[in-house]
């Protein structure tokens, strides 16, 4: 079944490309490897399925409301961690990024139970599991279709963003010269909350996904999704946007693939083989450039 | 009190610890395993610490190190002479390995292959049962048997119980604790501290930060790799869960702790987290949260010592090669010249 | 008498960012045992090029070829530098200080010395481990050398002290010291004079006159035009990443393009 195959690896990617987004975005703008970012996605989930539980709320309404809530953790994260660092080495940082993934994912752990939970079903609008069209064999949900519908929709949105809008000029500007935007008048701290609160949201967006799709979520679910995530972003070149979402295809379906054909037992090792390969053979990733040590 | 007498003192009061009444088995235990995660954190402490390179995977080391003992002693029977400096250089040689291509892009990169690698290290160690075992986990390793028979045939001891294996720990911990200072007060030492520094300016002294970086994750990952051996031969029992993320994430709390590149914050940091580590066992579930939740507060530890005592708890009092005789008599010239040495 | 053989020849060298050309054909020598200047306005390439000859950057096009000094051991008449990284253009005999000082901040002064002579000492991991008898001697003629040029520099009071308690001037000064312990036969000084007092710039032209006493050969960008002149035997004048001129203080002080360079288009015919 390898059309199959694809499909599932495709639906796989395209949420591994929307936590890429986070990262690429964060380390473009201030250059740093937020560990934590995998650790938003999975308190996104969680939140949309607290609403829904506790609150009663719809499925739509409580996962936008874990979207805005997960912009404010990762706004937050910034000010209380990041951003009292921003002169110190980059080592302090990246180890302030490490305890914050690990800090969160135990207080969530705390808070949620340490074991896996399901998706509240009776939430989910029931068409979305029912199949959408069957093609030679292929099967195509709601659910997938919606998860697609959602990821583009998303990117997107983003790429509107990065390219149309003052703020997304600002970004950029980042990205290319700390000093001179401040210099040219950008507000350098809104612009990095702004970057912070748009990856968490699209992170947040990802974990209700994944949750749905696999009927089940836990503490844990951060780590594994953000390293893969991770190794997309780095595929794809890290800092760049597209690269990001390319990134997270291929590496969808090369996961989907490799399970399929040469040993689920190591279906999580494809990304981290993918990310040590790309780092040694192609530093700069598929659409990157390259980030050889700044002497 | 002087401070030449704290070091003697120190292994006096080693030495004796082992024979004391309350010194019980569960108490030679844990003082056992923190000398080992003092092996451990000053192994780390070179990159990180030294080099200024973030180190995600260190534990894959460890684990390297402690499935090379284990399997050849199960299916081998080698003896110690032959396995542990078989461990070492394997723990050393992936060291390179990975370094090689690694360590001339930038520092992040590194942090982040590193982390991949241990996590391989964990899955092959999980899925190649034929030789693993997998999850079930390694089990009948001979403990430490120290074979002198070519000497005269009765000289074969065999380690029974915590005492024996505390002095072997302690020798290790020494052997370690030495070569570190060794190292650390040397030309290779300050070109490490050179290339944390300012890569730049350790290039404009001639120093080849590409091929020194190496050596320091050789040395690094072979420091690992003698910890994971003993720990083999220690706990006769190795299961691939032992060698997680969550391993390297509390030695490198430990560097952190005790001050970037301190070698005393380093073993200073790895009595306090093991000890801590104890307490909360004890007290989490007390308060009905699970032992995980430790990492909890190791999480905020780091952030808060980086936030606020980025130098650690135990900042340097004194320059690396404060001990050094030459040094020593430097200082000694200044003053008598009347010069600020502050 | 035939003229000396220069120590440094830099040959028609090119060096293009992108689409950013920052030196075009430039070439000139450094005669050895003499002090000259590398002057020019901001952006005209004068780092870009103590990069390129220092292996930091590797020039597009052109040669850069060194005439190792006879103390250094090597018999060959020229060799070529550009392209070689660094640690090994240090070690054949050229050092440098950076524009915005670049010092091991949280070493001691004497730390920032010591790892100056990495480059002219050779103990390895083995000696290290072991403290074997080579070793320890070598650790105390690197301790010699260092203070030997501490003194010469008038900082050896302070050898013990963190590299950044110091003030700015005499971080300048350990810097120079640093790139001294090398052993250079050629030091390259970026903007020594700038943040200076004048009392600390008078220093410094004594420092580097007592540099050039040691057979030291000096090249120093600067912008302080009173030491520059007072100083330099010869300049090498850039903008936009060209040569402009190149010749004797006095000759160059009067140069059109030297003056437009500097205030602009039509200055020179005021």
């Amino acid at each position: 079944m390898l059309e199959q195959q694809l499909v599932n690896g495709l639906t796989l990617g395209v949420i591994y490309a929307l936590i890429a987004v986070g990262y690429t975005m964060v380390y473009g703008v201030i250059e740093l490897i937020n560990f934590a970012h995998g650790e938003v996605y999975m308190i996104g989930a969680f939140l949309c399925v607290t609403f829904i539980t506790a609150l009663g709320l719809p499925f739509y309404v409580s996962m936008l409301l874990a979207m805005g809530c997960a912009a404010g953790i990762g706004v937050t994260i910034d000010r209380v961690a990041y951003k009292p660092l921003r002169a110190s080495p980059r080592l302090a940082v990246l180890i302030t990024a490490i305890g914050m993934s690990i800090f969160l994912q135990n207080l969530a752990m705390i808070i949620w139970g340490s074991r896996p939970v399901p998706f509240p079903q009776d939430a989910v609008p029931a068409y979305l599991k029912e199949t959408a069209f069957t093609f030679s064999g292929v099967h195509l949900t709601w659910l997938q279709l919606f998860i697609f519908a959602v990821t583009f929709s998303m990117m997107l949105l983003l790429y509107v963003i990065i390219n149309h809008t003052r703020m997304g000029t600002a970004m950029r500007a980042l990205a290319q010269n700390r000093t001179c935007s401040q210099l040219m008048g950008v507000n350098v701290n809104r612009v990095i909350a702004f970057t912070f609160a748009l990856g968490s949201s699209m992170g947040a967006v990802a974990g209700v996904l994944v949750a749905v799709y696999y009927n089940t979520l836990s503490p844990t679910m951060g780590y594994v999704a953000g390293v893969k995530a991770f190794a997309a972003a780095v595929l794809g070149g890290i800092g760049s946007v597209p690269g990001a979402m390319l990134g997270g295809i291929v590496l969808g379906i090369a996961e989907a693939l490799g399970a399929g054909y040469v040993s689920s037992l190591y279906r999580d090792g494809v990304a981290y083989a993918v990310l040590i390969a790309v780092i040694i053979f192609r530093p700069s990733g598929l659409l990157g450039k390259a980030l050889v040590e700044k002497a | 009190m002087p401070k030449k007498f704290l070091l003697p003192l120190f292994l006096a009061v080693a030495l004796v610890f082992p024979l004391l009444p309350f010194a019980n088995d569960y108490v030679l235990h844990v003082v056992t395993l923190v000398m080992v995660y003092m092996v451990l954190a000053m192994g780390l402490n070179v990159l990180p610490g030294f080099c200024g390179l973030l180190d995600l995977g260190f534990v894959g080391f460890y684990g390297v190190g402690a499935y090379t003992a284990g399997l050849l002693t199960v299916h081998y029977g080698v003896s110690l002479w032959i396995m542990v400096p078989a461990a070492v250089l394997n723990g050393a040689l992936w060291g390179v390995v990975l370094g090689a291509p690694t360590l001339r892009l930038s520092g992040d990169y590194f942090a982040i292959v590193t982390f991949g690698f241990a996590e391989l290290v964990v899955l092959f160690l999980t899925n190649e049962i034929w030789l693993t075992r997998g999850p079930l986990g390694l089990p009948g390793i001979d403990p430490v048997s120290v074979d002198l028979s070519f000497l005269n045939p009765a000289w074969i001891y065999e380690f029974e119980g915590e005492r024996p294996y505390f002095y072997l720990g302690l020798a290790m911990l020494a052997l370690v604790y030495v070569t570190m200072r060794r190292l650390e007060d040397s030309r290779l030492g300050r070109a490490w501290l050179a290339i944390r520094e300012d890569q730049l300016a350790a290039a404009s002294c001639g120093v080849n930060i590409y091929a020194y970086k190496i050596i320091a994750f050789g040395i690094s990952a072979g420091v690992g790799a003698l910890a994971g051996c003993f720990f083999a031969r220690w706990t006769l029992f190795l299961s691939p869960d032992m060698f997680k993320f969550w391993e390297s994430f509390l030695i490198l709390c430990m560097v952190v702790l005790g001050g970037l590149g301190n070698i005393h914050g380093a073993m200073v940091g790895a009595a306090i987290l093991i000890a801590l580590g104890e307490v909360l066992r004890v007290v989490l579930p007390q308060l009905g949260l699970p032992n995980e939740a430790r990492f909890l507060v190791y999480g905020l530890i780091m952030i808060f010592i980086m936030r606020f005592k980025p130098k650690g708890f135990f900042p340097k009092i004194a320059a690396a090669g404060e001990a050094n005789p030459l040094i020593k008599r430097l200082r000694a010239q200044l003053e008598q010249h009347g010069g600020t040495s502050r | 008498m035939t003229a000396p053989a220069p120590l440094l020849k830099v040959d028609q060298v090119y060096k293009r960012f992108g689409g950013l050309m920052a030196l075009t054909d430039v070439s000139f020598d450094i005669m050895p045992g003499r002090i000259q200047g590398l002057i020019g306005p901001n952006g005209a390439g004068k780092t870009t090029i103590f990069n390129c000859i220092t292996g930091v950057y590797k020039p597009t096009q052109g040669e850069i070829l060194l005439t190792p000094p006879p103390a250094s051991g090597t018999t060959a008449e020229s060799i070529r530098i550009n392209g070689k990284k660094p640690d090994k253009v240090v070690a054949l005999g050229i050092a440098r200080t950076f524009q915005n000082i670049r010092l091991f901040s949280s070493l001691t002064v004497l730390d920032n010395v010591r790892i100056g002579r990495h480059c002219r000492t050779s103990s390895n991991l083995v000696g290290a481990m072991l403290r074997l008898g080579s070793q320890r001697r070598e650790e105390a003629t690197i301790i010699d050398a260092s203070m030997k040029w501490l003194k010469f520099v008038g900082l050896e009071r302070h050898a013990l002290a963190p590299a950044s308690s110091l003030s700015y001037g005499d971080q300048r000064r350990l810097e120079i010291a640093r790139a001294l312990a090398t052993e250079p036969a050629l030091l390259l000084l970026d903007e020594p004079a700038a943040g200076m007092n004048p009392r600390e710039t008078a220093d410094l032209d004594q420092l580097i006159h007592a540099i050039l006493d040691e057979g030291v050969t000096v090249l120093l960008i600067e912008h302080d035009m009173k030491l520059v002149m007072k100083i330099c035997e010869q300049l090498i004048v850039l903008d936009h990443g060209e040569r402009i001129a190149y010749g004797p203080p006095a000759a160059i002080k009067d140069d059109p393009k030297v003056v437009e360079a500097y205030l602009g288009r039509g200055a020179a015919h005021a």
